[in-house]
């Protein structure tokens, strides 16, 4: 058991996978000396060389592309997107090909490989380093998209991407990187693909991932003093979506909110108020809230940003009306 | 100073080819045989969507048969290839089964990829085909990724990726040449410059044949030209250039060919070029007629026979493809993911 930061955490899931599978290698812009913009390469390249920690040319479509063909022969490459926006130059290659190309062949080929990446807000980057795209990714099938809010998700869920044999998007929350630490045991093991309730209550079920996660929590301590019990589900993957756990929450409570860094408008929120529409009528006992991004490019300023991301503040207001419902 | 050779102008020039020597002639045979295969096959296929027996599109490779069966016969059994959406005659060259694309192409379970996959994305691993890609040039950086990975496993494979002149406008080619060289990925990237790149003449966007495979050249990546409706000049450059690539870097070849067709079979191609013009050019131009004159001047060709066995074989795996059942309905639900428990999510 290690304290780690959340950068720390994916190091260190990177640097123990890559000491027990030599098909693991390490692919992207800045990994080898640099350690990683956000140093999360940081001295792999020392410990495993340059022919497992390779530096690349600025070239994501061809990086992925690359990074896919090697994947289909054997080896488990975890490439990393510098900032999640430049993913989109690579989008063609992972949509049309790595998340495809097991179905396309009839099972011929599978694509042990996983694409990490920083998105989200909060750091002052502006608007083509601060978006939060996971609901492209949970659009497409194929892919799984996995989002941790903490230390002990971020190492653990990377190891299980590694080792899985389907392309995994791996969403990485920059603002986290160095803010949030947390206990990591490297001796338990991968935790599966669920949900998981880190706050219990029976008022209402806030359901978030990533880094909005921490500030549902910080909404739930600020409405505890209203009197105010909220349920917090941490979804940790979009897709699969863990639908169970969301159900059994909203038995207790009966609300649901959903909170996300991803622009509202056709966000995946919608789809979990959809999903829980259909399957959970009966049970609930207000309209369904979705708190998400303004559909208006990130700003950089933090007082503009506060604007159009959800903060701490707009989720406590929007919860407390709806445990007034 | 360039060292690729001025190339002549294909789509005037009348092509004649040196004559096979005797040494080659058994090679020559199995190459005619092999570009056979590939005609009958794509004229097969024309036909069953005239009669309504196939359904979709494709994208018929007729003309371009020598760049598919002398490139591929430069490769081993292990080698791996990808290719585009016009990727027929690269799969049979590759010794991918004719019966598995035909019934592919019907829809059928006993298809390559199991009927979900289509013309456009034939894919067969134990060939070592790992697969068409409809998007231009994206299977350039699979292919290169691929070629990596089995020089990083302990193997001398190679991988070549087949991609159009159309191909070369993509940023994902270039990207694909410095990363291969980058990283020291043991992969042919074969141009086939067909002269369109769907309506757009391939010489107003580059120049004339030969541009293309220079432009790589001052990349520093080992490049050439070649006449790509010679399949006997085709085998003889790209084994030069697989011998290199086995020492472990990458190389480019541009085959100059023809596209006969229609870009698609409903693609009214008369807008863009005179009516005829891909027939015109196979009266004067034709890779496997030429072939064919070039064997039948030798005393014991034996020409004849293949023309036979060639009919024979397709027609007998067409046959087998139409009489093969459809898979099942839920077969639409399988291979989306390779776990079991996301596929049971799926």
């Amino acid at each position: 058991m290690r304290e780690l930061k959340y950068a720390e955490a994916i190091r260190a899931a990177l640097e123990d996978e890559m000491a027990i599978d030599d098909s693991v290698v390490v692919m992207g812009e800045e990994v080898g000396r640099l350690g990683g913009v956000f140093t999360t390469t940081q001295g792999l390249i020392d410990r495993f060389g340059d022919h497992r920690v390779l530096d690349s040319p600025i070239c994501e479509a061809g990086l992925v592309g690359f990074a896919i063909g090697a994947a289909v022969e054997g080896m488990r490459p975890v490439v990393e997107i510098m900032f999640s926006d430049f993913v989109l130059l690579a989008l063609d290659q992972i949509v049309n090909l790595g998340a495809k190309v097991r179905y396309m062949s009839g099972g011929q080929f599978s694509v042990p490989l996983t694409i990490r990446m920083p998105g989200g807000a909060g750091t002052n980057h502006g608007p083509q380093h601060s978006q939060s795209l996971e609901t492209i990714f949970a659009n497409v099938p194929g892919l799984v998209v996995a989002m941790p809010s903490n230390p002990s998700d971020a190492y653990w869920m990377l190891r299980h991407a590694i080792r899985s044999d389907d392309l995994v998007i791996f969403l990485e929350s920059k603002n986290l990187y160095f803010r949030e630490s947390g206990d990591v045991d490297e001796r338990s093991g991968p935790d599966g693909y669920g949900a998981r309730v880190v706050r219990e209550g029976h008022d209402l079920t806030v359901v978030s991932a990533g880094r909005m996660v921490g500030r549902c929590r910080e909404a739930a301590d600020e409405l505890a003093a209203e009197n105010i019990s909220c349920e917090v589900v941490d979804l940790r993957y979009l897709w699969p979506l863990d639908t169970t756990t969301i159900e059994a929450s909203l038995r207790r409570t009966g609300k649901l909110a959903v909170v996300h860094e991803a622009v509202e408008f056709c966000g995946w929120g919608g789809e979990v108020a959809a999903w829980v529409s259909e399957h959970c009528f009966e049970r609930l006992d207000g309209p369904m809230v979705r708190i998400g991004a303004e559909r208006v490019p990130i700003p950089f300023g933090h007082h503009l940003e506060d604007e159009i991301v959800p903060t701490t503040g707009r989720i406590v207001a929007e919860l407390r009306k709806l445990a007034a419902y | 100073m360039s060292h690729i050779e001025s190339p002549p102008d294909t789509s005037t020039d009348p092509f004649s080819g040196v004559p096979i020597g005797v040494a080659e002639q058994d090679e020559a045979h199995e190459f005619y045989r092999a570009m056979s295969i590939v005609r009958s096959v794509e004229l097969e296929i024309e036909k069953m969507h005239r009669l309504g027996r196939m359904s979709g599109s494709f994208h018929s490779s007729i003309g371009q048969e020598a760049a598919a069966v002398g490139v591929c016969a430069a490769l081993r059994p292990t080698d791996l290839v990808t290719s585009t959406h016009r990727g027929h005659g690269h799969a049979l060259a590759k010794g991918v089964p004719i019966e598995g694309i035909f019934a592919e192409l019907l829809g059928r379970a006993s298809g390559v990829s199991g009927g979900r996959g289509g013309s456009m994305h034939l894919h067969h691993r134990r060939s070592g085909f790992l697969g068409e890609n409809a998007i231009v040039a994206g299977g350039v950086p699979w292919a290169a990724g691929a070629a990596w990975a089995r020089r990083r496993r302990g193997t001398d494979d190679i991988a070549v990726a087949f991609m159009g002149d159309g191909g070369f406008a993509q940023g994902v080619t270039h990207e694909t040449l410095l990363l291969a060289r980058f990283w020291k990925s043991p992969c042919l990237v074969v141009c086939e410059n067909n002269g369109l790149a769907h309506s757009m003449p391939s010489e107003r966007l580059f120049g004339p044949p030969g541009t293309i495979a220079r432009m790589v050249e001052a990349t520093g990546v080992l490049s050439r030209y070649v006449d790509g409706r010679d399949v006997m000049a085709v085998a003889r450059v790209a084994r030069e250039l697989v011998a290199e690539v086995r020492r472990g870097v990458p190389a480019f070849l541009e085959c100059s060919v023809f596209r006969v067709r229609p870009h698609s079979l409903s693609d009214p191609d008369y807008r863009y070029r005179p009516r005829g013009a891909g027939q015109d050019w196979l009266a004067r131009n034709d890779p496997i007629a030429n072939l064919r004159a070039r064997l039948e001047s030798l005393p014991a060709n034996r020409v004849a026979r293949i023309d036979r066995e060639v009919a024979e074989e397709v027609a007998q795996a067409l046959e087998r493809a139409e009489a093969a059942a459809r898979p099942p309905a839920s077969a639409s639900k399988w291979f989306v993911y390779s776990s079991p428990e996301l596929q049971n999510h799926a």
